[in-house]
């Protein structure tokens, strides 16, 4: 096809935009919100995703033992756990040593600590650390059937919940991008049959001298990858803000910070090449696509 | 050229609109078609852009065999048929020039090309004057001058032109006639279905009488104005 064609067939799918301005507008907003629901759900993944990651970099699961275990038995203890598939790491953490790091991070209080004398009240300890978070629960249940165990200390419900909610978005996540995608594509169908219909005598007359089906398709083809293109950089500008006003919500979370660690959190900014191809693209994309799939039922060459 | 050769055709509903008929229109002829309402004019016409097919007999347009024309070919048929509606089907956000370039920019002609047939068309009809306007600012006279225009701006070898004078004054279809006339003096094949038996009865020639889907009458007369 010649240059000139293609300019004119692009500039009649630009006009369609204009002249079904009110159906392109319905489309625009249904793809723009299932393009939000989408990417926030992806981006809500990541970020829980890293989060469990950095939990699992550095959590730790404390057993202590009864205070009367001598010896020989912990060190048995120690090669048991070990010896635990899920387990990566073991250091042993004695009662002196607890006691020390007690009285140091607590230094104001050391009348405190003098009034005790050298009676430690502390007791001994394993710190472990595990390969996979996941399976946590498991791994303390495997733990508590030792002896000597006196209590065992884990990130236990916080990873809990986390775990809960990376499987809830999996599911969430999945359903969303079916439901989204059906959705759109029925809504552009939509559009593109009122935009067949309002110019179904100029598509007759098409037809009549002899225009190709992809001659007349072409048009509807743009008009949907247009709305598509714009509720992507809708999607995209929405997205950017939304998401750095929560970072910037949870920077101001101390405590939170404290438990999964300001490294986990996903910064806009490192993202944004990614996330503005994949909303521009995507949009663009579903609009056409729709758009062609519904010319290809409506107009009848 | 047109050659139907025993064609019948069947519409779903199961009326029958054609009942085997054979025709033959060669290249340069002039024919009208009439007949009453529901006869069978349009269907035939159908017939002929391939909007439909025949259930038995062979089609046979501007040397395209119909039946075994592949639904991916009609437009290269179509190219080769210019076709005129009893009402214009203009398009209304388009002016004149518009309305004929929109078939030359359809079918991908150049550029260069559709500045210079398009005014050239628009004259042959006597329109010039009125290449800017907007459908809706034209008499019916006039719309069915650049629906003519617009038949004839791709130099088809065929005209259809169905019932084009029914929604004029009947003063002013002798004008269409006579255009389509002059056009047809110019090679172009021509077959204009009309109800107005006093302009067939003016300009005689070939006439065909569909009658029940039946060719009941296919003669030439002599018309009025041939002296
Ligand atoms: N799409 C269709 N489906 C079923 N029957 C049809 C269809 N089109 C036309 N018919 C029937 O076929 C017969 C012939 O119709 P056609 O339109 O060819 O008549 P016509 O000669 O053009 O009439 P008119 O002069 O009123 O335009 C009529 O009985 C009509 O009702
Ligand atoms: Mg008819």
């Amino acid at each position: 096809m010649k240059v000139s064609g293609v300019r004119y067939l692009v500039q009649q799918g630009v006009d369609n935009v204009w002249k079904n301005r009110m159906m392109a507008f319905a489309s625009f907003c249904v793809l723009l919100v299932s393009l939000l629901l989408v990417g926030i759900s992806v981006l809500a993944y990541y970020n829980v995703n890293s989060i469990i990651g950095g939990i699992e970099e550095k959590n730790e699961v404390i057993v202590y033992f009864n205070d009367n275990t001598d010896d020989e038995t912990l060190k048995e203890i120690g090669s048991k756990l070990r010896a635990m598939p899920n387990i990566s790491e073991v250091v042993f953490y004695s009662k002196e040593e607890a006691y020390e790091s007690l009285k140091a991070s607590m230094a104001e209080y050391e009348v405190l600590f003098d009034s005790l004398g050298d009676d430690n009240p502390l007791v001994d300890a394993y710190r472990i650390k595990v390969n996979n978070i996941d399976e946590i629960q498991s791994t303390i249940a495997e733990i508590r059937k030792l002896d000597n165990i006196y209590s065992i200390r884990a990130p236990y419900d916080f990873v809990n919940i986390l775990v809960q909610l990376r499987t809830i978005l999996t599911w969430v996540m999945g359903a969303i991008i079916l439901a989204m995608v059906i959705v759109s594509m029925v809504i552009i169908s939509n559009t593109t049959k009122a935009s067949v219909y309002a110019r179904r005598e100029e598509i007759q007359i098409m037809k009549y001298v002899g225009a190709t089906d992809a001659f007349i398709r072409f048009p509807f083809f743009i008009e949907g990858m247009i709305t598509g293109f714009f509720a992507g950089c809708m999607a995209l500008v929405i997205t950017w803000l939304v998401y750095d006003s929560v970072v910037n919500i949870l920077q101001n979370q101390v405590a939170l910070l404290n438990i999964i660690g300001m490294g986990s959190i996903i910064r806009f900014a490192d993202i944004y090449i990614p996330v503005t191809v994949a909303y521009v693209v995507g949009g663009a994309l579903v609009g056409a696509i729709g758009s062609a799939i519904s010319t290809r039922r409506y107009i009848n060459v | 050229m047109v050659e139907l050769k025993d064609v019948s055709v069947t519409y779903a509903s199961g009326v029958d609109a054609l009942n085997h008929v054979s025709l033959k229109i060669n290249d340069g002829d002039f024919a009208f078609v009439v007949g009453s309402s529901g006869a069978g004019k349009s269907t035939m016409i159908k017939l002929l852009l391939k909007e439909i097919d025949a259930t038995e007999g062979v089609v046979i347009v501007n040397g395209y065999n119909l039946r075994k024309l592949r639904r991916r070919k009609i437009p290269e048929l179509r190219r080769t048929i210019g076709i005129v509606f009893q009402d214009f089907r203009l398009i209304p956000s388009m002016t004149v020039y518009e309305n004929i370039a929109f078939v030359l920019r359809v079918i991908d002609a150049p550029y260069k090309y559709i500045r210079k047939r398009v005014p050239y068309v628009i004259s042959l009809v006597g329109l010039q004057a009125k290449a800017n306007s907007f459908p809706h600012e034209l008499s019916g006279g006039e719309m069915q001058r650049v629906a003519i225009a617009r038949a004839l701006v791709n130099d088809p070898k065929l005209i259809i032109a169905d019932e084009p004078t029914g929604n004029i004054d009947p003063e002013l279809s002798y004008e269409i006639v006579e255009l389509l006339k002059g056009i047809n003096a110019c090679g172009t094949t021509i077959l204009m279905v009309t109800h107005e038996h006093d302009l067939v009865r003016h300009f005689g020639g070939r006439i065909i009488n569909i009658t029940q889907g039946e060719i009941v009458f296919d003669e030439i007369l002599g018309g009025a104005d041939e002296g």
